[in-house]
């Protein structure tokens, strides 16, 4: 079964009224799944590599704090189980199933990524067929909104604590713990300097 | 925990399975899985190291245009995407114990799934329909969902703490600090 692209010119698709499947709270799974060029894919998978052995990649990919978990997933193979299933389903070109878990709307984030990091989306997915490398934003905002997954339902632990809101908790966390450790025999002038410090240096955190 | 695990970012793992779903039952688990309750009272809300989850039928493929041959899908795919902590075999084991009926009760609607009642055999067939990661990032890999869920209750704290104390003198403060954050390390 294959569905045809939207006419391109057409504006990005609004967000549905009812529970898209893909919404709990504040919180969105986008998940694409598109074809990669054949000729591209040794490139992908040196990427991926990369991204995931050096920690300047690492660092790079999840430099928005808007994005809790994302993952990559190139095959074009799909299991078969025998009858009653049809048929082994293997696909003409290798196939990027893409999910990302992040802070409100994509729609809010992909200006974002069009203009910061045109480089990275062409990489990834600029040997796909037909993608629309950014930038500018609109064209890739439609493709997202024809290649966005819908239906199905969704769950987040935290649906309504954003990434800023978590690594914010974790500071004060980490720097409490300091506090504890280092106010131990402090006299009552000195803790409250060092408790002022800390309280200087989480205060975005609380 | 293997070296070289891609499906790995941290102590978060993750899980991304393609199950194909009985040919003329694809809207039956449709519907059932878009019934199924938000939130706390979600099933998924049981599974403690569990981040975030997806559960959605892939049905039909997007045609790009551009010269494309185009692909087309003999069957539908019950697609199931877990972000979670530790080990697979962990994972699916509190599975069984948490969710079985709610997790028989859309998987049974794919072609030969065994159920969870036979739990190897569930997990044999978890593991042969999962797609291997190419590429998994977290924002907090260190952290737990329990230990996220301990500092966002700890920064509450904090914040009592600094409205509580407010005009204490150095030495009330200081015992106020010790009594209520002692065990904070």
């Amino acid at each position: 079964m294959t569905t045809a692209p939207a006419e391109r010119t057409a504006a990005p698709t609004a967000p549905p009224s009812r529970n898209p499947g893909n919404v709990h709270g504040r919180m969105t799974a986008l998940t694409l799944f598109s074809p990669v060029r054949l000729k591209w894919r040794p490139v992908q998978k040196v990427a991926f590599w990369l991204g995931k052995y050096v920690p300047l990649a690492q660092t790079h990919i999840l430099q928005f704090d808007f994005i809790h978990y994302v993952r990559w997933t190139v095959f074009r193979d799909f299991p078969y189980d025998g009858p009653p299933q049809p048929k082994r389903d293997r696909l003409n070109y290798p196939y990027l199933f893409f999910e990302s878990n992040f802070d409100g709307p994509w729609q809010h984030y992909i200006d974002a990524f069009a203009y910061c990091i045109p480089g990275d989306i062409r990489f990834v997915w600029g040997r796909g067929i037909n993608f629309p490398g950014p930038p500018p934003a609109e064209p890739l905002k439609r493709w997202i909104a024809e290649n966005s997954r819908e239906g199905g339902t969704y769950y987040q632990a935290f649906p309504n604590t954003g990434v800023k809101e978590v690594k914010g908790a974790l500071a004060v966390r980490d720097g409490l713990r300091r506090l504890v450790v280092e106010s131990k025999g402090l006299s009552p002038e000195e803790f409250k300097a060092a408790y002022e410090r800390f309280l200087h240096e989480v205060q975005h955190g609380l | 925990m293997k070296i070289f695990d891609h499906d790995r970012a941290g102590v978060a793992s993750a899980l991304t399975t393609f199950a194909p779903i009985i040919p003329g039952e694809e809207e039956t688990v449709r519907e059932l899985i878009e019934a199924l309750p938000q939130g706390e009272e979600s099933p998924f809300a049981r599974l403690p190291q569990l981040h975030c989850s997806r559960l959605h039928i892939l049905r039909e493929l997007q045609y790009q245009g551009g010269g494309q041959k185009p692909d087309e899908l003999a069957s539908s795919y019950l697609v199931f995407t877990s972000s979670y902590d530790g080990e697979l075999d962990d994972y699916l084991d509190t599975i069984c114990d948490e969710i079985p009926e709610e997790a028989d009760s859309w998987w049974s609607h794919c072609v030969a799934y065994p159920g969870t009642a036979d739990r190897a055999a569930f997990k044999r067939y978890i593991r042969s329909h999962h797609r291997k990661t190419s590429l998994f990032a977290a924002a907090y890999p260190p952290e737990t969902v329990q230990s996220v869920r301990d500092a966002l209750e700890l920064r509450r704290r904090v914040v009592d703490f600094v409205v509580d104390t407010q005009g204490l003198s150095a030495a009330e403060l200081q015992r106020r600090f010790d009594e209520t954050f002692a065990e904070a390390v």
